[in-house]
């Protein structure tokens, strides 16, 4: 059986962030969907812990709303990234690389001693 | 910034929450579209498609909740809700809530009222600039049994010269040992003479307190000395009323008891020294010999400014060192004479500080009573309550958000205590002002100023705490929602005991002290003063030097005026004397005794008085005469003495006959016979023991103020009137002063006394209502809670006066259980007042009988009413009850 993480607060919020930057502006629903499937569904969200996070990241914002129509004219709120949002993405990603580089390096050597 | 950004989102999302609430419902709705949508297009059925969304979706609910905790500030929401749910509860229960807040407002606002005095004498700090550094400077003298005296002014000057631990050291006359201004000048020029208080000082005083003029200047050292000394600084209420304001006083010239002086300043509005009563302030005018040569007379107070690096002890030191060489070098006047130095706050206010500190300590003790009454009462509520808090932890309440709400409730009760508590400290300081205004040391101004309002906003905040979280988390017990049959929890009797007997011991510790007070104050009045003060008055007369410059002047006009006082209708009898009783001003001398063994006296009273004095005043004569007409300057020297002075001295046997010599042996003045004797009369308080005394006649040593004793069989106010026109009829310029019933000396003596003991009393009365009130309010519930069980007793045949007996028992056992533990607390407390008591030891039985009396008293009452109300009970009705 596949496992299926738990997944932290900070770490949805970036998700978020670049799903919006790849698929521009989406619904809650949309961006729920996508999530799922990006991380080939190694990840159990309940999509309703989305909506908190997404209310977190427009109040510092990062990401702004508009009320849209959906490509199936269905009434939804969209969110974008917006400038400081797009720069945060971007730093955060920054830091997450630089924080598994370094793990890596810690975890290598063990490996190849062995 | 960002998290700035967010919180500032979160507050406005206070508001609107109707819109905002909305809103999030559409999206939750859109999101649940979409997905079965996007599920039904996969290929499942309606039905199949939403169940999938739902589970998906997570527990909307749960969600929703997530996103409002984001979308506000959750803690200022359920602080909202809360505070609207107090509020209606307490407007549900109106009766609850006024005695409550009545309770709360009675304890905070005296504690209130209690803090403003102690923060008006005792912790501002005097409005001088650096004002720990002042230090007042007293002699001190074992051999006269002087602890803190004024000081010699040559001694002063030398002081002066030979410091270096002071800045600079300043001096000032004409205040009692109150420090209320006795001197007085009159302001003449425009119709009546007005009478000034003032006090004389050194030019350097303003230099010293480091004080400012508002306008014009303050005097300079040099305009201390005769020649220079007619300027004058007036304070800012005179300025206000005398010259209304005028900007252009400076410069003006008025006329004072004779003397012109100029106006050179005004001090600013909040200058206050030493005592609020000052209007003037005049040099003291002498001659420069004076600071040189008067080293025997004491009648300066000495201030003095520390310099900067110099601590209280160092100064000690060294003005001690100064001393003894001033002692070596005049050993005729400096035997033995020290110094003392106080540090100028601390000497204004030890004479208050214990009376304070008592009142304090009564107040606080009166606050926790209020706090167990009002966690009494809250008690008593929470099995109404039972079912109410039930309800809600099965919705899902936390149990501390019961207790949050719960001390909500008991804040808003505060708060509205408080506020209330804040309004009667502001009345009872306007009262204090205008009732008993002398209660306050001169130097205090009693204001509600911020740091009352933080006082009381400290206790209204904490008082929640104290009486509130008992009962919060005793009501929020977690219990299942059960029928309310049998809802007498024994554990909530137990804790309400328990606050009864802590009420119960802590007001008797207030009776008990108050108890002390009053009889300290009965036994007082009951001393005799060896002076009949009904039926009369007393006044002061100064003779100006202009119009009477020499002893010979002074006589004769004593002597004219006694006669045409005795010539007044209703009048029995007049005299006058240098110092009337309980005035503290005393004269006092060396003297030699015939016969005494050992050192001569350098502290014997010693007053002038005419030969009717003591006829005038009421002291009986034991033995011998009183002064006569033949007693002249030319007469051999004749004295009258005390009984004091006779037990002293010649141990029991007459006094007359035998000799004194006033003065030092080194002055050789000749030998005096004692002609007389009169009984012992008090003379600086009834609580003081009466010193050894001796009188000589004015014509043979006379004075240039005096004080008239007349005693008629009419009104004192009369009298007064009479006697004013009988000395304005003598002379049209001089001014009576002091005009007062004898009554009122002795009235005013003990002033200090009466105040603290109304004041206690007061909170004594208080705390004993509030416990009784708590007694009734635990039995009037328990019998109510019982009355089924009493009306099974009384049908199956209970005596009334059984029953009756019961409840009451049961009412009072808590009492007296509080009342052991009261007694035995006020036995150690009262320990601590031993000062403030006279004629008693604060162990004293009679009080304490008292004390467990008017308890018993209060504690039948307030168990009699549930009593009487248990043996009315009718069975029929309450079995028939469920």
């Amino acid at each position: 059986m596949e496992n299926k993480a738990d997944v932290w607060q900070g770490t949805l919020a970036l998700m978020v962030l670049k799903t919006l930057e790849s698929m521009g502006p989406l619904h809650g629903y949309g961006i729920a969907r996508r999530i799922e499937q990006t991380s080939g569904d190694r990840l159990a969200v309940n999509y309703g812990t989305l909506y908190p996070a997404l209310l977190k990241l427009e109040q510092e914002g990062y990401i702004s709303s508009a009320w849209g129509v959906s490509d199936n004219n269905r009434k939804a709120k969209f969110y974008e990234l917006t400038r400081a949002g797009r720069k945060k993405m971007q730093s955060e990603a920054r830091q997450w690389e630089q924080t598994t580089a370094i793990l890596a390096r810690f975890l290598e050597p063990a490996k190849e001693r062995s | 910034m960002r998290l700035l950004r967010a919180w500032l989102i979160r507050f406005g999302g206070l508001f609107s929450r109707q819109r905002r609430e909305r809103e999030l419902n559409d999206e939750i709705e859109s999101h649940f579209a979409l997905h079965i949508e996007d599920n039904i297009r996969a290929g499942m059925s309606l039905a199949e498609a939403r169940r999938a969304a739902i589970l998906k979706f997570g527990g909307v609910e749960a969600a929703k909740e997530s996103y409002r905790d984001r979308r506000s500030v959750p803690f200022l929401e359920i602080l909202g809700q809360d505070l609207r749910y107090a509020m209606r509860t307490l407007r549900k229960n109106p009766g609850f809530a006024a005695v409550a807040i009545a309770t709360l407002a009675l304890g905070i606002g005296a504690n209130t009222a209690m803090f403003s005095v102690v923060q008006a004498v005792l912790l501002r700090p005097l409005p001088y600039p650096q004002p720990d550094r002042l230090v007042e400077i007293t002699e001190t003298n074992p051999l006269k049994r002087w602890t803190h005296n004024v000081v010699a002014p040559a001694n002063y000057a030398d002081w002066r010269r030979m410091n270096t631990v002071f800045r600079d050291i300043a001096a000032y006359a004409g205040v009692d040992d109150k420090r209320a201004s006795i001197f007085d000048f009159f302001l003449t020029g425009s119709g009546d003479p007005q009478r000034l208080r003032s006090i004389l000082v050194t030019g350097n005083l303003f230099d010293v307190l480091g004080a400012a003029p508002l306008t014009g200047r303050v005097f300079t050292d040099q305009e201390t000395f005769g020649g220079h000394e007619r300027v004058a600084v007036l304070s800012y209420g005179l300025w206000q009323t005398q010259f209304a304001g005028d900007p252009h006083v400076i410069g003006r010239k008025l006329l004072l008891s004779g003397k012109t002086y100029d106006v050179v300043g005004v001090m600013p509005r909040d200058f206050v020294f030493p005592g609020r009563d000052v209007q003037i302030y005049l040099p003291l005018g002498v001659q420069p010999a004076f600071f040189v040569q008067m080293r025997r007379p004491h009648m300066l107070n000495v201030i003095g400014r520390l310099k900067p690096s110099v601590s209280l002890d160092e100064a000690r030191a060294q003005m001690s060192a100064i001393a003894r060489r001033l002692e070596q070098t005049y050993p005729a006047t400096n035997t033995k004479m020290g110094v003392r130095l106080d540090g100028f706050h601390t000497a204004l206010t030890t004479e208050s500080r214990p009376a304070l500190l008592m009142l304090l300590a009564a107040v606080a003790l009166l606050l926790l009573i209020v706090c167990s009454n009002v966690a009494n009462l809250q008690l008593g509520r929470a099995a109404a309550r039972e079912r109410e808090m039930g309800i809600r932890r099965a919705l899902g309440a936390g149990r501390f958000r019961l207790v949050r709400q719960l001390l909500t409730e008991s804040t808003v009760i505060a708060l509205a205590g408080g506020a209330l508590g804040l309004i009667l400290a502001m009345a009872a300081r306007a009262a204090l002002l205008r009732l008993a205004p002398a209660a306050i040391p001169g130097f205090a101004e009693l204001r509600i100023d911020r740091w009352v309002i933080l006082f009381n906003g400290l206790i209204t905040l904490c008082a929640p705490l104290l009486f509130g979280i008992g009962p919060a988390i005793a009501a929020s017990r977690p219990d299942t929602l059960r029928d309310r049959s049998e809802s007498d929890s024994h554990r909530h009797r137990v804790v309400r005991d328990l606050l009864v007997i802590c009420e119960v011991a802590l007001s008797v510790v207030l009776v008990a002290g108050a108890g002390l007070l009053v009889r300290s104050l009965i036994l007082l009045d009951r001393v005799d003063p060896g002076f009949r003060p009904e039926n009369a008055i007393g006044f002061h007369l100064r003779f100006p030097q202009t119009r009477y410059p020499d002893d010979d002047h002074c006589i004769a006009a004593i002597q004219s005026i006694e006669n045409r006082l005795r010539a007044m209708p209703h009048v029995h009898a007049a005299g006058a004397t240098s110092s009337l009783p309980f005035q503290g001003q005393i004269y006092t001398g060396d003297a030699t005794v015939e016969g005494s063994t050992g050192d001569y006296e350098r502290e014997l009273r010693h007053d002038l008085i005419t030969p009717e004095y003591f006829h005038a005043v009421g002291t009986p004569l034991l033995g011998g005469r009183s002064f006569n007409e033949f007693d002249t300057a030319k007469s051999p020297s004749v004295t009258v003495v005390n009984e004091a002075l006779a037990r002293t001295y010649f141990h029991g046997a007459d006094p007359i006959g035998r000799r004194i010599r006033f003065g030092r042996p080194s002055d050789h003045d000749p030998w005096t016979t004692i002609v007389g004797v009169v009984a012992d009369a008090k003379q600086d308080g009834l609580d003081v023991a009466v010193q050894p005394e001796a009188w000589t006649a004015i014509t043979q040593q006379a004075n240039n103020e005096i004080n008239f004793v007349l005693r008629g069989d009419g009104d004192t106010a009369v009298l007064a009137v009479e006697a004013r026109h009988s000395v304005r009829e003598f002379d049209k310029d001089l001014v009576l002063t002091a005009v007062a019933p004898l009554t009122d000396l002795l009235h005013d003596a003990a002033s200090d006394q009466r105040f603290r003991t109304t004041l206690l009393t007061g909170f004594a009365g208080i705390a004993l209502f509030l416990a009784a009130l708590g007694v009734y309010g635990v039995l009037a519930y328990s019998v109510a809670q019982r009355t089924k069980e009493i009306g099974v007793r009384i049908a199956l045949g209970a005596g009334l006066p059984r029953l009756f007996g019961m409840v009451l028992r049961d009412g009072l056992r808590p009492v007296a259980a509080g009342a052991v533990l009261g007694l035995a607390g006020a036995w150690l407390a009262t320990g601590m007042i031993r000062s403030l008591l006279f004629g008693l030891v604060p162990a004293d039985p009679v009080t304490y009988a008292f004390t467990v009396v008017i308890l018993s008293v209060a504690a039948a009452c307030a168990c009699a009413i549930p009593a009487v109300k248990a043996i009315r009970v009718d069975p029929v009705v309450s079995l028939r009850e469920q």
